[in-house]
């Protein structure tokens, strides 16, 4: 269910790392990308405009990826929202931590354009299976 | 996409450079603090950014470095290990190293560092071993295996130790959403242009009483004057606007110092603690880049030479950590920069003796020196009083380079010291190099500017007064012998009257003096300074021209630098036309 004009918010505090994700996503087609430094901003962009696919890092100040995982989790508008966390090389804890909270997937970065194409389509069958 | 992977790189090394800037200055917060875990949260989470990026980037050394690192500072987070300041040490040296990887993806050498001693010193402290084999005062290092996993979930709970730095985060935002980044190159063609805008605005300024002189009741005329009011005004805050926006706090260059005193302070086993204050006054650009050397020169001395080791501290009853100030305020259209310490100060007594010993004056002229002017002394080349040479100081870079380097801002450096109290060097320095005062004076047909930081005074004198010892010529001022520089001779211009009456303008450079003759003194305006391409100045001497500016009539004038002329002066180089 590749849907180039699906709206993806890429959640990172290094905008170099925005930038990075944004282009894979770019080169993967869609187009329909948009940005927050933390968790809190990540938070209001979402409430106010419909999203369709959260890509968020793990550790950032003012508000962490699983902080804003159960926030998103919890609310009633957002909690069916697929998010897809990434973090740093595969801490187990960390997976484990995210997977209890919520997350659709993970991925470990450095990531190629197709690992990530990988992640996103198997969160999409799981949502569509459901 | 090869466009879009450049701009991201050039992106990560801007942002890469601010992180590990910023770095050093929590590192030793941290010292200082303990193991404040909001700091260690935020360093932590500085490292693991680099490392993230990098890795996508393909810069896997940076990648295998901040690895290390970022294990290291998780064992510190975790309370598993703690922090000692050997550790540190190391933690500070793989920062450094961290830095001179960046330069190498800046440079685009492709060079490479051996990180092997680095990394196998952070995985010896990662796994509890030993801290580094050169340090004797190695702390035990506490264990404790069975904490790890709970800690682990520390920084994960929702309200937990996040808040600490969530206060200031916001405000952190708030700045940076503000903010845009300009290149230098443009910010510099931008105050080109607003300089040749001031330079026409003058002109027409100049035409337009001309007019006004000329047709009193025209109406177009007055009218003209009202706009040309306006223009003028509007140009003059334009100018100020553009010259803002030049201006960097000296933060930028303070940043440097708490990581400095630090290394410095503990390689010389001397306890400091600094204090800074003012590091948000602002200057322009150029000035910040040119004010760290002489900066890191007098830090250095104050903690090499004026600080007293510990066991001299405590027994004349001081505390035994130093204090050393560094304060920066502004004042009028300057700024002040003052570095304090409350060391030992210096004596007057021991300049001269060390003076008289390096064979820079003689005994005779050192007894009839005042304090102040034995003070001065340490400013000559050649002077260091260091009885050691110490691996920081004394690396022949001297008080007289350091003055050299703020007389080029046209700046000046006083000393305040008191014996067994303490010692201040007080900078000031011009907020801005672009616009200066000048003194106009005129030699035959033309006009020449003379920056007014350097003139005393100024004398009318007759041809007769003048007299020529040792192929110099000389006046004598108030029983002091005066050498004089005739301004036509060294551009080779007629003066208007060779015998007649000349006006002196006695000017310092390096606590000298001398005088430079000129026809006709002109009045002080402020003026811009363009700079001067050394091969279109088509003149004698071109060396001790400064720049040139345009005045309102429309000339071009040169201005003059006063301590290059000294400096020919005193090495005999000028040729006289």
């Amino acid at each position: 269910m590749f849907d180039p004009n699906m709206k993806i918010l890429v959640v990172d505090d290094f905008s170099t790392m925005r930038r990075i994700v944004k282009n894979v996503l770019k080169q993967l087609g869609y187009k329909n990308i948009d940005e927050a430094e933390d968790g809190a901003e990540a938070l209001s962009k979402l409430k106010s405009k419909g999203f369709d696919f959260v890509v968020s890092d793990w550790n950032m100040p003012n508000m962490d990826g699983l902080e804003m995982l159960h926030k998103i989790r919890t609310d009633p508008e957002l909690k069916e929202l697929p998010v897809l966390m990434v973090t740093a090389e595969a801490e187990k804890d960390k997976v484990i931590t995210a997977l209890k909270a919520g997350v659709n997937n993970y991925i470990v970065k450095p990531f190629t354009a197709e690992t990530l194409k990988q992640k996103m389509d198997q969160i999409f069958e799981k949502l569509g299976k459901k | 996409m090869p466009d879009e992977m450049e701009e991201i790189i050039q992106d990560f090394i801007i942002e890469t450079q601010e992180i590990l800037d910023g770095l050093d200055e929590k590192f030793v917060d941290l010292e200082k603090n303990g193991a404040d875990q909001s700091l260690l949260n935020e360093i932590f989470r500085n490292v693991h950014t680099i490392k993230g990026a990098s890795g996508f980037l393909g810069f896997n050394q940076m990648v295998e470095l901040t690895h290390a690192t970022e294990n290291v500072l998780k064992k510190l987070k975790e309370s598993i290990i703690e922090l000692t300041p050997p550790i540190m040490d190391v933690l500070l040296e793989s920062m450094d190293l961290m830095k001179v990887l960046l330069g190498h993806i800046k440079d685009k050498d492709g060079g490479e560092e051996d990180l092997s001693s680095i990394i196998s010193r952070l995985k010896e402290i990662e796994e509890g071993g030993a801290p580094p084999p050169e340090e004797e005062t190695g702390e035990p290092v506490r264990e404790e295996p069975a904490a790890a996993e709970e800690v682990e979930e520390k920084p994960q709970a929702p309200p937990g130790p996040a808040q600490g730095s969530a206060k200031e985060q916001p405000r952190e935002k708030i700045q940076l959403e503000q903010t845009i980044r300009v290149d230098v190159e443009r910010l510099d063609n931008v105050l080109n242009l607003v300089g040749e805008l001031v330079l026409g605005r003058n002109r027409l300024t100049k035409i337009t009483s001309n007019l006004e002189a000329r047709y009193v009741d025209d109406p177009e005329v007055s009218s003209l004057s009202e706009t040309m009011a306006f223009l003028s005004l509007i140009t003059t805050d334009l100018q100020i606007a553009v010259m803002k926006t030049r201006m960097q706090q000296v933060k930028k260059v303070f940043n440097k110092f708490p990581r400095m005193v630090r290394d410095l302070a503990r390689s010389r086993g001397k306890e400091v603690e600094l204090i800074i204050s003012g590091e948000e006054t602002e200057v322009d650009k150029s000035v910040i880049e040119n004010i760290a050397d002489p900066l890191v020169h007098l830090i250095r001395n104050s903690i090499d030479h004026g600080l007293e080791p510990l066991d001299e501290r405590r027994r004349i009853g001081k505390p035994e950590k130093g204090v050393l100030k560094l304060s920066a305020a502004q004042e009028g259209n300057n700024i002040v920069i003052e570095i304090e310490d409350d060391g030992r100060g210096i004596d007057p007594e021991l300049i001269k003796a060390k003076a008289v010993e390096r064979g820079l004056i003689h005994q005779t002229q050192a007894d009839g020196l005042s304090e102040r002017e034995a003070l001065e002394l340490i400013f000559t080349p050649g002077f260091s009083t260091a009885k050691q040479v110490s691996d920081v100081s004394g690396r022949g870079v001297g008080m007289d380079v350091v003055r050299t380097n703020i007389q080029k801002l046209n700046g000046t450096i006083d000393i305040i010291t008191e014996r067994g109290v303490g010692t201040r060097f007080s900078i000031k320095l011009p907020l801005t190099l672009a616009i200066i005062q000048t003194l106009m004076v005129q030699v035959g047909g033309d006009t020449y500017a003379i920056p007014l930081g350097s003139v005393l005074e100024t004398l009318r004198v007759t041809g007769e007064e003048i007299r020529t010892v040792d192929s110099q010529e000389v006046i004598r001022l108030r029983g002091e012998v005066l050498p004089i520089i005739r301004l036509s001779r060294l551009f080779g211009t007629s003066s208007g009257n060779g015998s007649g009456k000349l006006y002196v303008v006695v000017v310092t450079a390096s606590e000298k003096k001398f005088g430079i003759a000129v026809d006709r003194l002109k009045g002080q305006e402020e003026v811009v300074i363009k700079a001067v391409e050394g091969n279109v100045v088509n003149l004698n001497n071109s060396n001790i021209i400064a720049g040139a500016t345009i005045t309102g009539d429309g000339r071009v004038v040169l201005i003059v630098d006063v301590s290059m002329m000294l400096e020919s002066l005193t090495s005999g180089a000028l040729a006289y036309a």
